[in-house]
């Protein structure tokens, strides 16, 4: 692996020359206190050290809403939308978002494939940069350490307030071609990041635990604090339910069917004809987006789902920590074995 | 036939109605699909028979009733626009006090001149079919609905609260701007559009089903306000749906 030193002040001459390629899209003030995701237009306005942002990088890849298709209610014919290929480099990007990435890739492209997703994906190129944990990080504890290189293409260590460069890919040798502020050097291991949330198992313990957590009381104590609004889901990087509608136009001649992010916390999301709902309590919603991050797709996957980003926890009104509830059943879980021992 | 349209006002402040007029741009795409035979607003027209009523305000006294009545009997389809008219809005903050007392407040001692009555939805007196929430309600919510009974399909239906909307538009989080806000248990379809513009929701278009109001209580005080101020937020537009 090759690695270069880069000062911080070089960084939006980076940025710059990686705009040769294709659109940059990096880390943005947004609101107050908040981070987003945006397309670069001044390099010197991108923000690197942030500590999430408000949705996922997912965002780019499936949009919360999108347009699949117009059609005409005159002749009954239709045009499905074509996503063309763009060029793009996702610059700032932390380890645990380019692993949701790699987790929606097997969501959207195994079986059939979401022709939209790979298209927006195809020409997609990533930078990663390391990070300062916050109180709500925890991805360490799903397996997934800061340094993490898996997906990126270049990947930034911050070393002492200046930049180390990592060349992962030929296709990150490729982005810095030309670029001539980088010094070549040894790679630095970083000890002093730590991160302050921590779930008490391994992650291949929590398949057992998850188990036997069915029916744990944990459920219905998140349940009396939740208040269903969805926010978890939507800032999940690795949820991928939608809902598809058709609207049509005031002429009442054309319209287009349009898909958006759906959440399983909502109490119209598992609702059916009839007025049926299987999820009716905000108690069986709790437990299955829990269940959809750490039992049924691991079971099939081998990975918990679930990257520690921290995002349901950070924008959760209610203050519901995801690392808290994990660790609760582990709790009950191990009291209810020591029982079990007591008893035989 | 066009499908033959009337516009009716009960306790209201009348805004819904008349944000119909302010439609320009689709006005004359509108009147292609209906005929509007009464609206008290807008033209001097009446007629006997209506396969459309909208109806705003709230039903607050023996003569609202009366009328609200003879309008079901006329029409086939019934509407009810703005949260006056869906939940009693508003206006049903008075339920919360003796209505002697409410009485007295407004008419002093010529209150035994005009009878009154708790401010109740439409829904409460006669068979609503379709409702379109807000106050006021938004004019794409009511295109929306007009074009699906234009076109006999089912008019869209909000079960997600106020804060879908504002995360598919990536908003900050008015709570994490030291705000506390309505929208989790705010049924959604405005486009989150206080929000947007860095108002926190006052719960316009009525609760969701089955809302946790203990959870959002402690929600609320827990971001700073007392209980009672918790409540009140609550009430606003609630009284009529809310037991606290």
């Amino acid at each position: 692996m090759e690695c270069f030193s880069l000062l911080r002040k070089d960084i939006p001459a980076l940025i710059d020359h990686l705009g040769v390629f294709g659109q940059v899209i990096a880390p943005h003030r947004k609101g107050d206190a908040s981070y987003s995701f945006e397309t670069v237009t001044d390099s010197s306005k991108v923000v690197l050290d942030y500590n999430r942002t408000l949705l996922p990088l997912k965002k780019n890849f499936f949009p919360p809403v999108e347009k699949l298709m117009d059609f005409s209610l005159k002749d009954l014919s239709y045009t499905t939308v074509e996503v063309p290929l763009e060029p793009k480099v996702f610059f700032a990007v932390h380890s645990y978002e380019m692993q949701s990435i790699l987790r929606l890739d097997h969501s959207m492209l195994s079986g059939n494939v979401e022709s939209n997703y790979l298209n927006r994906r195809q020409k997609s190129r990533f930078v990663g940069i390391s990070f300062i944990p916050d109180e709500f990080h925890f991805s360490e504890s799903v397996g997934i350490t800061i340094e993490e290189l898996e997906g990126f293409d270049l990947y930034l260590n911050e070393v002492e307030d200046d930049f180390q460069v990592y060349v992962i890919t030929k296709k990150g040798r490729s982005l810095i071609q030309g670029f001539n502020k980088l010094r070549t050097t040894e790679p630095e291991i970083v000890a002093e990041r730590k991160f302050k949330t921590k779930i008490r198992y391994h992650y291949n313990r929590l398949p057992r635990v998850f188990q036997y957590a069915y029916h744990a009381d944990v459920w219905a104590e998140v349940a009396s604090r939740c208040v269903g609004c969805g926010s978890c889901n939507l800032t999940c990087p690795t949820c991928f339910c939608f809902d598809v509608n058709d609207e049509v136009t005031v002429t009442a001649e054309s319209g287009m069917r349009e898909r958006t992010w759906d959440s399983c916390m909502l109490v119209t999301f598992a609702q059916v004809a009839g007025g049926e709902n299987f999820r009716e309590h905000t108690v069986n919603r709790t437990r299955h987006r829990l269940y959809r991050k750490f039992k049924y797709i691991t079971d099939e996957e081998g990975l918990p789902w679930c990257v520690g980003c921290g995002r349901c926890t950070a924008f959760c009104p209610a203050g519901i920590s995801l690392p808290e509830i994990v660790n609760d059943l582990i709790r009950e879980d191990e009291k209810a074995r020591h029982h079990q021992r007591v008893l035989v | 036939m066009k499908p033959q349209v009337a516009f009716f006002d009960f306790t209201s402040c009348e805004g819904c109605q008349l944000n119909k007029l302010n439609l320009e741009n689709d006005l004359l795409d509108i009147l292609k699909h209906i005929d509007i035979v009464e609206f008290r607003e807008a033209m001097d027209d009446k007629a006997d028979f209506y396969d459309i009523a909208f109806i705003e305000g709230s039903i607050s006294s023996p003569s609202c009733v009366e009328r609200i009545h003879d309008i079901r009997r006329r029409c086939t389809t019934l509407v009810a626009i703005g949260s006056c008219a869906v939940n009693g809005g508003v206006n049903a903050m008075k339920n919360l006090h003796p209505i002697d007392e409410v009485r007295e407040t407004v008419y002093g001692k010529d209150k035994y001149l005009f009878a009154t009555l708790p401010a109740m939805a439409v829904s409460a007196v006669v068979k609503v079919d379709y409702e379109v929430r807000g106050c006021p309600m938004t004019q794409q919510d009511f295109l929306k609905l007009l074009i699906s009974l234009v076109l006999g399909k089912e008019p869209p239906k909000y079960g997600s609260p106020v804060c879908v909307e504002c995360k598919l538009k990536e908003n900050e989080c008015l709570y994490n701007r030291g705000m506390v806000c309505l929208g989790p248990i705010t049924r959604a379809g405005c486009d989150a559009i206080c929000p947007s513009f860095g108002q926190f929701c006052t719960g316009c278009r009525g609760l969701l089903d089955n809302s946790n109001l203990d959870g959002m209580l402690e929600l609320m005080t827990s971001h700073g306000i007392s209980l009672d101020e918790a409540k009140k937020r609550m009430l606003l537009y609630n009284s009529n749906e809310v037991q606290l």
